[in-house]
């Protein structure tokens, strides 16, 4: 009866729609000319970055409904496969729901080997999805060196969420 | 969950989103794509600036010989072109040179490791169509794929799905550049006995209508059998400024046709 009542996302106020705001502005961010066709390759997926640290800080503040919408922009924007970002942003969803118990609280190296090893199994998955799609095998060193930008990628910009989420909540 | 699923399973039968729609999305974010690159460009032209200074006395000769020699091949380039007009007219050949439709920026990227992309600054609004050729000042860039009302999205020649003409231009063997999502094109389907030696040069052929005949396309870097990969002249590492040709004689509906073949494989 007396169990204690975890916050409603409308407790949040404004502050509630930072996450969605910031991995919103991660994901324009990824559409950027930075250096333009090398930048095809080393652009880390700041998305998906940004949505396990937030999922991993303040799941309420990142719903399902917010992943998808997040991912069919990023379809659209990058234009891959229909469907692709939104089912790996709902999956990261998924995992750390169920996951989160087994790192919550530890050191910041044990959330970056998590994330890591997420990011392979999604980018194993969105790899076997592409190259369906497209019905020839797409060359898997491209992804696996953007796997690599995109795990090295999770510190800084895990550092600066935190000091949003510092700043703003 | 379901959703993206479905999604996707829409995308493997061949009828996916339609063009239109992820080209309304693109002029949707170009607004911010444009105000978020200023601050970069201007990071980008500094780095630049610095890393020349050092050099610039070395750059500057360079670039007087560069000059003298640049002037005799202007004198030599302009002779030939008057002997070629008048040649072309007491011959009654149509002109072949294709006029710019738009000359544009890159705003931004696309894709990542999945597919290569750029979205330019320039759609219906400026003429633009679907399947005109890009170039940049020194080759072939890509081909529009959607059109937006001010932004377009330009496939590039290293996206697995672009095939190019081409044509050898020691031998004037034709044959097929292939992209493969990574910085090297492949040359396929060349005829049998073709020799290819590393640094020779592949211009379009203007088969199939895609693109204008002998604009530069690639250079070959390896050969190992049949096996020979391409280097892209066009500069698509630090692409800035495109320009989009007005030339489009395959019309949409081979484009939509296609794509209906598509959806039925």
């Amino acid at each position: 009866m007396n169990a204690v009542r975890r916050p409603a996302l409308a407790s949040f106020g404004f502050a509630g729609f930072i996450p969605v705001l910031a991995t919103f502005f991660m994901a324009i961010l990824m559409l950027l000319p930075l250096g333009t066709g090398a930048a095809n390759i080393a652009m880390p997926h700041l998305v998906l970055a940004s949505t396990f640290y937030w999922l991993s800080s303040r799941a309420i503040l990142l719903p399902y409904g917010a992943c998808a919408i997040l991912g069919v922009f990023l379809d659209l924007w990058l234009d891959v496969p229909m469907g692709m970002n939104m089912l790996l942003l709902i999956l990261t969803r998924l995992f750390v729901l169920n996951q989160l118990k087994h790192y919550k609280g530890r050191s910041r190296f044990v959330h970056w080997a998590v994330f890591t090893v997420l990011a392979l199994a999604l980018y194993l998955l969105s790899w076997l999805i592409s190259s369906a799609v497209h019905g020839t095998m797409i060359p898997p060193e491209p992804i696996a060196l953007q796997w690599m930008v995109t795990s090295f990628s999770y510190a800084p910009i895990g550092f600066l969420m935190g000091r949003l989420r510092r700043a703003a909540m | 969950m379901l959703l993206s699923i479905a999604l996707l399973t829409f995308e493997l039968m061949g009828s996916g989103v339609p063009h239109q729609v992820r080209a309304y999305a693109n002029d949707i974010v170009s607004p911010v794509l444009r105000v978020l690159e200023q601050p970069i460009r201007a990071v980008q032209a500094g780095l630049e600036r610095i890393a020349g200074v050092s050099d610039i006395y070395l750059e500057n000769t360079t670039l007087k010989d560069e000059n003298d020699r640049l002037r005799q091949w202007r004198e030599a380039a302009m002779q030939l072109s008057r002997e070629n007009e008048r040649l072309r007219q007491m011959l009654k050949v149509p002109v072949r040179e294709v006029p710019p439709a738009a000359t544009t920026r890159v705003i931004g990227v696309g894709g990542g490791a999945f597919e290569r992309s750029v979205l330019i600054g320039a759609g219906s609004a400026d003429g633009l169509m679907r399947g005109s050729p890009v170039i940049d000042e020194t080759g072939v860039v890509g081909r529009v794929i959607q059109v937006g009302r001010w932004t377009s999205r330009v496939l590039l020649v290293t996206d697995i799905n672009s095939r190019v003409p081409v044509r050898l231009e020691r031998t004037g063997d034709l044959a097929i550049a292939e992209g493969q999502n990574e910085q090297l094109l492949r040359l396929r389907f060349l005829p049998q006995g073709a020799q290819v030696r590393v640094g020779d040069r592949l211009l379009t052929s203007g088969h199939g209508g895609a693109f204008p005949p002998d604009v530069p396309v690639a250079r070959v870097t390896e050969v190992v059998d049949d096996f020979i990969l391409m280097e892209p002249i066009g500069l698509l590492g630090k692409l800035d400024y495109v320009r989009v040709m007005a030339y489009n004689p395959v019309p949409d509906a081979v484009f939509d046709d296609a794509d209906d073949q598509g959806e039925q494989q």
